[in-house]
């Protein structure tokens, strides 16, 4: 599969479109920048998103008629220090591309991303580098992520390097304590990554995304690769981090109940929008939005007393291209709920705590 | 008791690799009732696929080989069939979906064109009648406008469709066994429960016995009626489905069950996760091939590889451990074998009697 370079438009689609002029155009909103997460606190957040999108040239259409992918349209959350907000929703969601341009792997089209209240979006690569130690990330192909010339502890003391922390010869502590740190023998110092199984493999992009001493880790689908009896050590692992460290973490993945269980919000993204954002215990004991009800209720639980009696909302068809432009509600067309306002005007993101876009939700 | 429709005893298969030869699949034994889904589940390693591709006569030569058993199918074993026999039941009697449906397709062929090899071949159709026959098969896995799009090639078609497709040449000759690998694990979730319902519906509607292999325990929770749970190349536990998940009596697939976490309960604050890695069958460990790992070990796991015997005393399913899970105590009666009056599938507690008996 193709999943190794993310499964957003990145890989096909080419440029990203115009990131330059629009993003400066979203500047003047910067004064509200905080507040619409449900009030929680007044200090300032960790993370900021405000308005993101993410726009991509698309192949020639007949004719040679341009498309534009509408990966990311639109996304706004929060994320404090110390926390875990999980983004879910299927392929093509554009949960993946939010990833990437949070970190500068793509350019957003408009819209800004701040970190600490400096806007990060749109920065050249030198101006973003400071702001790469405070933001890093780990991939979903422990395989495909590591280079497979570098030893562990090469791995891990590379970004030290680039940032300039510490010492040559501090860094080969700071490596043998990162690897204890998650859990991996430091013997292993000299050995390759082909000699470890995909589980080590994350432990080793854990160490090396810490190396640089992060305050926030993007993990885009970090164990969905990994055999199921490993998935729960790392998951352990991240949880035992970000206690340790204060980490905050944007955990993006398609498993519903471990983002359910690693997340303190969640996020359920739509066609490149956040339709539902709530507190995770809220989200899934009671989702409001058709299409998180509709998700929830197709996601099976290990249990087959239960399974026998639940009952699904089956979604008809599949998701539609994201190069549609719509007037109304995107998910208007699958949408057991759907009224005739829903095709008017796009449902925002409303509410305090618990904020659902749409115009008819539970 | 009805015969079981296809019957799988003491497979053996090996692969020679450059790390030496690696026992993938290592004496199983097992029943497929006629009409039942029976859920297969392991990890990457476990022997799971190796199982399905065995059954299909698909293992790659010459690396890999069938060192013993016998698949029993019909009253023929499969695994003593000609090639030209082998051809006329794959697809015709025992048809199989792969995970990746994309590169299971022939990109270049239109899905029509498949679909008509398959009927063609096996049911003699003419053009025309394969044709008709396609698009029908389409209709019936619920793809829209099948008519039309009946000359699409697979790079026209969404994953989920994509994996339609696959599932429509599957049945299209009306197969008794579908075995079923992976089918949903590269599909979305609400999709993935639209092709669940899909093989549930071909089971109530046309009998057909499915082999699921899969490593969602929610799936096989939605979908399976038995389970067996694989690991090492080996059954490690089988029952029906709500008593494995209940109570598990093995202690793999009691971790398994422990280390997932759900989305409908409360959120604790770690997972009991399984320490260590699956092993590398290439070089397994001695006795159990999940003592390293396992909280319950005794000193005898080490050197003794346990047989199937009875779960429990009211003789649902088997499991191959020398503890009692449920109590912590070790098993009094470790060598005493199942007898063959076992409920679940008599057929499949005689085979694994012969495969204990036969270690002893």
């Amino acid at each position: 599969m193709v999943e190794v370079t993310g499964r957003s438009a990145v890989g096909g689609h080419g440029e990203s479109v115009a990131a330059g002029q629009t993003a400066r155009s979203a500047g003047n909103v910067s004064g509200n920048s905080a507040g619409s997460s449900g009030g929680a606190g007044r200090s300032e957040p960790l993370l900021s998103v405000r308005d993101l999108r993410v726009h991509f040239a698309g192949g020639g259409g007949f004719w040679g008629r341009r498309t534009v992918i509408r990966a990311v349209d639109g996304v706004s959350f929060e994320i404090r220090a110390g926390e875990t907000l999980g983004l879910v929703g299927e392929s093509g969601c554009g949960k993946s591309t939010t990833a990437r341009a949070i970190v500068g792997l793509v350019r957003p089209t408009s819209g800004e991303v701040r970190l600490n209240g400096t806007r990060i979006d749109g920065l050249s690569d030198a101006a973003m580098r400071p702001h790469r130690a405070t933001v890093q990330m780990i991939f979903q192909d422990p395989f495909a992520s590591l280079n497979p010339r570098l030893t562990v502890g090469a791995t891990i003391t590379e970004p030290m390097a680039i940032f300039g922390l510490h010492s040559p010869r501090d860094r080969q502590f700071e490596a043998l304590r990162l690897m204890r740190l998650v859990g991996l023998d430091p013997r292993f110092l000299n050995r390759y990554p082909h000699e470890f199984s995909g589980g080590q493999r994350q432990r080793v992009g854990i160490a090396r995304a810490l190396a640089v001493q992060p305050k926030l880790i993007v993990c885009d689908e970090p164990i969905s690769a990994l055999d199921v009896s490993i998935q729960a050590q790392v998951i352990n692992l991240l949880m035992d981090l970000q206690q340790k460290l204060g980490l905050a973490y944007l955990f993006i993945a398609h498993d519903l109940a471990v983002v359910r269980h690693i997340a303190r919000r969640v996020g359920v993204m739509y066609l490149g929008r956040i339709v539902e954002l709530a507190d995770s215990a809220d989200l899934f004991a009671h989702p409001r939005h058709p299409y998180s009800q509709a998700l929830l209720s197709a996601a099976p639980l290990p249990d087959p007393a239960r399974e026998r009696v639940r009952q699904r909302i089956v979604l008809e068809g599949e998701v539609p291209s994201p190069d549609r432009v719509y007037a109304g509600c995107p998910f208007a067309d699958r949408c057991r709920r759907v009224e005739s306002d829903c095709r008017d005007k796009p449902p925002q993101l409303e509410g305090a705590r618990h904020q659902v876009a749409c115009f008819h939700a539970d | 008791m009805t015969q079981p429709v296809l019957e799988v005893r003491d497979l053996r298969v090996v692969f020679d690799t450059d790390d030496g030869t690696v026992r993938a699949v290592d004496g199983l034994s097992f029943a497929l009732e006629r009409g039942e889904t029976l859920g297969i589940v392991g990890e990457s390693g476990s022997g799971k696929s190796v199982t399905s591709l065995a059954v299909m006569g698909l293992i790659p030569r010459p690396a890999g080989r069938i060192v013993s058993g016998a698949i029993q199918y019909g009253g023929e074993d499969l695994l003593a069939a000609s090639p030209r026999r082998l051809r006329e039941i794959r697809g015709r009697r025992i048809a199989m979906i792969f995970q990746d449906p994309m590169t299971a397709l022939n990109p270049f062929l239109s899905v029509g064109e498949q679909l008509a090899e398959m009927t063609r071949l096996h049911l003699k159709h003419s053009a025309r009648q394969a044709r008709d026959h396609a698009v029908a098969m389409l209709e019936q896995v619920g793809i829209p406008g099948a008519a039309r799009r009946v000359d699409d090639y697979p790079h026209q078609f969404s994953g989920g469709m994509r994996q339609r497709v696959m599932i429509a040449m599957a049945l299209s000759c009306d197969p008794e066994i579908l075995i079923a690998d992976e089918p949903t694990t590269a599909l979305d979730v609400t999709i993935q429960a639209q092709i669940l319902e899909l093989l549930k519906q071909l089971r109530r509607d046309r009998g057909m016995s499915i082999i699921l292999i899969t490593h969602d325990l929610g799936v096989v929770a939605n979908a399976c009626q038995r389970v067996l749970v694989m690991y090492g190349g080996r059954i490690v536990e089988q029952a029906a489905a709500g008593p494995l998940f209940e109570q598990p009596r093995h202690p793999y697939t009691e971790g398994l069950l422990r280390s997932i976490p759900r989305w409908d309960g409360e959120s604790t604050q770690l997972l009991r996760a399984i320490d260590g890695q699956p092993p590398n069958m290439a070089h397994p460990p001695s006795g159990c091939a999940f003592h390293p790992r396992c909280p319950y070990q005794l000193p005898r796991c080490k050197v003794e590889t346990p047989g199937l015997t009875p779960r429990d005393a009211a003789g649902g399913g088997f499991k191959a451990c020398f503890v009692d899970v449920a109590s912590g105590a070790v098993a009094a009666a470790s060598g005493a074998v199942a007898s063959g009056a076992v409920a679940s599938g008599a057929a499949a507690s005689g085979a694994a009697a012969a495969t204990a008996a036969a270690k002893q």
